[in-house]
């Protein structure tokens, strides 16, 4: 299960080609009050570089 | 999912719809978002309602496009109207319980949330796929495997069906070897990943495809099914190799880079991760994970002045508690060539940097398992 999860994991790699959508990055605070304000889900990806 | 489902067209028409944040977990910078809502496994994806500071739904692993398409949408509904089903609100329920990680109350309210579901209910593949998951973290692994038997034919041929099969699967080799009902379990699950590997019309990401490929070995290692693990791997690798052969992108290249690692160090063939790790490296420069693989490709192959060159220039680059593993395989590399006072030295740099993470970051149980290295050298 352990390596189950570590290869869920570490099939993520950092890159950044993610034209369709507008990702606010690493900050919490901004997307959240911006959220608030347009009345609109807030949605996060949890992600690492490895 | 960045390389292959972000980029997505048939994801742009949410594009205003919602607010789209990027937590990247190694960066100090997101330690209290960390703190509130702790993530043990990569990716977790989120939705939340800002305003009222609810958890609208969460999802442990990879999605493919229509996956994250219907969560979207389910997120959407959940949204606008305060308004649901019984099973909806056990679900939402569950997955705010399990984003404050207390998983055996998630696993709880998952199973309610299942005994309640109408038929044909839509989300009962992703409830599922929670409640093994609670329970497989909760360390319930005999309910885990249990349940996963008993879920599977309810999600059979969708893509929920690749992770309960496979989150069952895990669970039941975990299961203590004296069990009576170990054997039987693993070897149902074992003809379920398989049924999902086979079955081309279940669309499941390949890194997800992969995963399966390394339970289903996990399973035949435990049980010594010796010539099937020797014939799953060189499935495993071949099929690796083709997708990386496929992709479109260096970005798509390299997601496979960490399956074949693990696969190449597994048949104990280290040199053939050599040339596409260093591609990787002149794809990505600032991108610490092809040294720090290079640095265990050389260490396999006792090249150890290669080895301490990769892991110097991953560790130029590495920051967060990644940087723990850049670590621990610095110090195994200075004990593999038998220089015993720096891998020591090392294991306490380790140390040190582990208790400077911000709370949110720092794992107290990392930090417990240093020391008892450090103890023991």
């Amino acid at each position: 299960m352990k390596r189950l999860l570590l290869a869920s994991a570490i099939a993520l790699l950092a890159v950044q080609a993610r034209a369709a959508l507008p990702f606010v990055e690493n900050d919490y605070v901004k997307a959240s009050a911006l959220a608030s304000k347009k009345n609109v889900p807030l949605f996060v990806e949890a992600w690492a570089p490895w | 999912m960045r390389a292959y489902v972000y980029t997505d067209k048939g994801l742009e028409r949410y594009a205003g719809r919602f607010v789209w944040l990027s937590i990247n977990t190694e960066d100090a910078a997101n330690a209290p978002f960390l703190k509130r809502y702790p993530i043990p496994v990569l990716p977790t994806l989120l939705v939340l309602d800002a305003k009222r500071n609810d958890v609208l739904l969460r999802y442990v692993g990879g999605a493919t496009v229509p996956q994250l398409q219907t969560m979207l949408a389910d997120s959407e509904r959940k949204h606008r109207s305060g308004a649901e089903a019984v099973a909806d609100r056990l679900l939402r329920e569950a997955d705010a319980l399990e984003s404050k990680g207390d998983h055996a109350a998630a696993a709880k309210s998952y199973d309610s949330a299942i005994a309640n579901a109408p038929k044909r209910w839509p989300r009962l593949g992703r409830a599922s796929e929670g409640l093994l998951f609670a329970l497989s973290v909760a360390n319930e692994i005999e309910p885990c495997a249990t349940r996963a038997l008993a879920l599977y034919p309810r999600v059979k041929g969708t893509v929920s069906a690749a992770n309960v099969a496979a989150s069952g699967l895990g669970c039941a080799t975990g299961l203590d070897k004296s069990n009576a009902k170990r054997m039987e379990m693993i070897g149902a699950l074992e003809k379920a990943t398989r049924e999902v590997l086979d079955d081309p019309k279940i669309k499941v990401a390949a890194d997800d495809r992969s995963s399966l490929y390394i339970t289903l070995i996990d399973a035949a290692d435990a049980t010594g099914e010796d010539e099937a693990a020797v014939a799953l791997r060189l499935e495993w690798v071949a099929f690796l190799e083709a997708s990386a052969a496929a992709a479109k992108t260096p970005e798509q290249r390299a997601v496979y880079d960490s399956h074949r690692i693990g696969a190449y160090l597994d048949l104990q063939t280290p040199e053939k991760a050599i040339p596409m790790l260093e591609q990787s490296e002149r794809d990505f420069p600032d991108d610490y994970n092809p040294p720090a693989r290079l640095a265990l490709a050389y260490k396999a192959m006792k090249k150890y002045d290669e080895a301490l060159a990769a892991s110097d220039r991953a560790m130029a680059k590495s920051y967060g508690p990644r940087k723990l593993s850049v670590l621990t395989t610095r110090a195994d590399i200075f004990a593999a060539r038998g220089d015993a006072k720096a891998a020591r030295d090392t294991i306490a740099q380790a140390i040190d940097y582990a208790r400077s993470l911000p709370e949110g970051q720092r794992s107290e149980r990392r930090i417990a398992a240093l020391e008892k290295r450090l103890a023991e050298m």
